[in-house]
């Protein structure tokens, strides 16, 4: 579904060149609830870029549904961090949902019926004539989430959505992904700095170093499917694989603290 | 005027403040008082400053004439005409050269070494062109409201959120879909400005190109009245170029405000 081989970036400037991604190479699976999670800086959102077409990588493949990425793949659906900026203010909640569906030319009925099924799935059924600047942060993600799903995605790519909104809500929008996952089948790649996020959401958790970038480790969270805040996060399994992925990550920063001293 | 309005800021606490309709009505009362008053205080011949009851009662008269009505609707059709050209050549000049990098860099200096040419250095070329027709005077006024729009347009699409176009490229939006669903609106308040400013800049040029060119409207109505001795006509007709100001302003704020509801600029409570 989703194939990265051998991926590296460069970013080029003038008498100065900076490795963000080393050489990448994964796979997510059709289906699949895959977390990518990383030391801050580890070039996350560069990969995603890549992913996304919004960034021609220096060397390296990405497949999506297997094709190549040159520019944003038809089927993909991307939930940007900063969600006050990725929805439109002169837009409606409704409005922004529709857009890329109007965009696609699909019938006034369908587009509809989408926006109103996804509005209702992320729980916002009743402000589609609301502006999103009128909405709480967490309800603004919700609104983009409910873009996302209207989109019909083949895949879907979450850059940290949850990176700027409070404990609380955050927890509530995990078990809404999980839902929306377990409900449409879609193939997800969740990008998170947040350990206890990744391997509560993910059915694996790829690990990636410090930059220069390559794959860490590659774990299969082997948790109940069934997810729950309070039970999965107090099993003992749980605390066991977020404790790896930590010890991981830190492995991951000393090595590259190391090398810098040496 | 400072008097009626010290109040407001001097206590700013206190409940009883006038609201500023009330400040301005009695600000405006005070001026014509002025008026009134200072030429008949000074007493100043009636051929430089008439009080302000003369200035009226030779506009009443004036009101009644086809000729005035005629000389309003020359100068509201110019002043509509050239605005309306020269908001549709700015904002569509501006979004092109606004979403081009290469054409931004190559106009660049070429905009900023026009820009500031006045209107009406270009007189002698307008009447050189088209005489004292209507078209002269569309020239001026086209000429300098054009620049306002465009470079205020310019500045609005250069302004687009990055994280707003990824998600309009990732989501399948297209070259022209994202300059109609995303540069455009993006543009739009600094357009509205834009708007504004050259709607101010056409009216004076209308007079202007009227009083110095002769073309028909307002402003060769002032001049005929002036050389022709009526000095209250002369300031009616300036106040009646005034109130068609003051009704543009008013105009284009109540309509910015209805178009840009959505913008931080106008509306009203943000919950976060």
């Amino acid at each position: 579904m989703l194939d990265v081989r051998g991926l590296n970036k460069i970013y080029a400037s003038k008498d100065r060149q900076v490795e963000a991604l080393r050489n990448l190479t994964f796979t997510v699976a059709p289906g699949e609830l895959v977390c990518l999670v990383g030391p801050s800086g580890c070039g996350k959102t560069t990969l995603l870029k890549c992913l996304a077409g919004l960034l021609d990588p220096t060397a390296g493949d990405v497949l999506v549904e297997g094709k190549p990425v040159s520019g944003p793949p038809p089927g993909m659906a991307v939930v940007f961090q900063e969600y006050g900026r990725s929805l439109f203010p002169w837009m409606t909640v409704a409005q922004n949902v529709e857009l890329p569906l109007r965009v696609k030319k699909m019938p006034r009925a369908r587009r509809t019926e989408l926006v109103t099924d996804a509005l209702a799935a992320v729980g916002l059924a009743d402000t589609p004539s609301a502006y999103p600047w009128q909405l709480s942060g967490g309800m603004q993600q919700r609104v983009a989430i409910a873009r996302a799903v209207a989109y019909e995605p083949h895949v879907m790519l979450m850059d940290e959505p949850f990176a700027a909104v409070d404990a609380q809500t955050r927890a509530d929008l995990e078990d809404l992904i999980r839902a929306i996952w377990e409900r449409t089948g879609v193939t997800t790649l969740f990008v998170t700095h947040d350990i206890d996020e990744a391997v509560y959401l993910g059915q694996r958790v790829i690990v990636l170093s410090s930059s220069p970038t390559v794959v860490q480790e590659d774990l299969t969270i082997d948790l109940p499917d069934h997810r729950d805040q309070l039970e999965t996060r107090a099993l003992p399994r749980f605390t066991e694989l977020r404790t790896h992925v930590y010890a991981e990550i830190r492995a991951a920063k000393h090595a590259v603290l190391s090398a810098a001293q040496r | 005027m400072t008097a009626a309005t010290r109040p407001t800021s001097r206590w700013p606490s206190s409940r009883r403040v006038p609201p500023s309709t009330m400040l301005g009505i009695a600000g405006l009362a005070a001026f014509a008082v002025v008026l009134e008053v200072l030429p008949r205080l000074l007493q100043l011949p009636s051929n430089v400053l008439p009080p302000l009851s003369s200035i009226l009662s030779a506009l009443a008269g004036e009101l009644r004439t086809v000729a005035f009505w005629q000389a309003v609707q020359d100068t509201v059709v110019q002043w509509a005409l050239g605005l309306s050209i020269a908001v549709a050549a700015g904002a569509s000049v501006g979004v092109l050269i606004g979403s081009v990098p290469v054409l931004r860099r190559a106009t660049a200096s070429t905009i900023e070494f026009l820009r500031p040419i006045p209107s009406v250095a270009l007189v002698p070329l307008a009447v050189l062109l088209f005489g004292t027709q209507l078209r002269s005077a569309l020239l001026l006024i086209i000429y300098a409201s054009f620049w306002q729009v465009l470079v205020q347009t310019m500045y609005g699409v250069v302004d687009v959120d990055p994280v707003a176009d990824q998600t309009a490229r990732s989501y399948g939006l297209g070259r022209w879909a994202r300059v109609r669903y995303v540069v455009w609106p993006t543009a739009m308040p600094y357009l509205a400005t834009g708007v504004r400013l050259a709607a101010s800049v056409a009216l004076i040029l209308a007079i202007t190109a009227e009083l110095v060119i002769g073309s028909p409207g307002l402003g060769q109505e002032i001049n005929a009245a002036q050389s022709g001795g009526a000095t209250a006509l002369a300031y009616g007709l300036i106040l009646v170029t005034g109130i068609f100001g003051l009704v543009v302003n008013v105009g284009v704020r109540t309509l910015e405000r209805r178009v840009l509801s959505w913008h931080v600029s106008v509306r009203g409570e943000v919950t976060q």
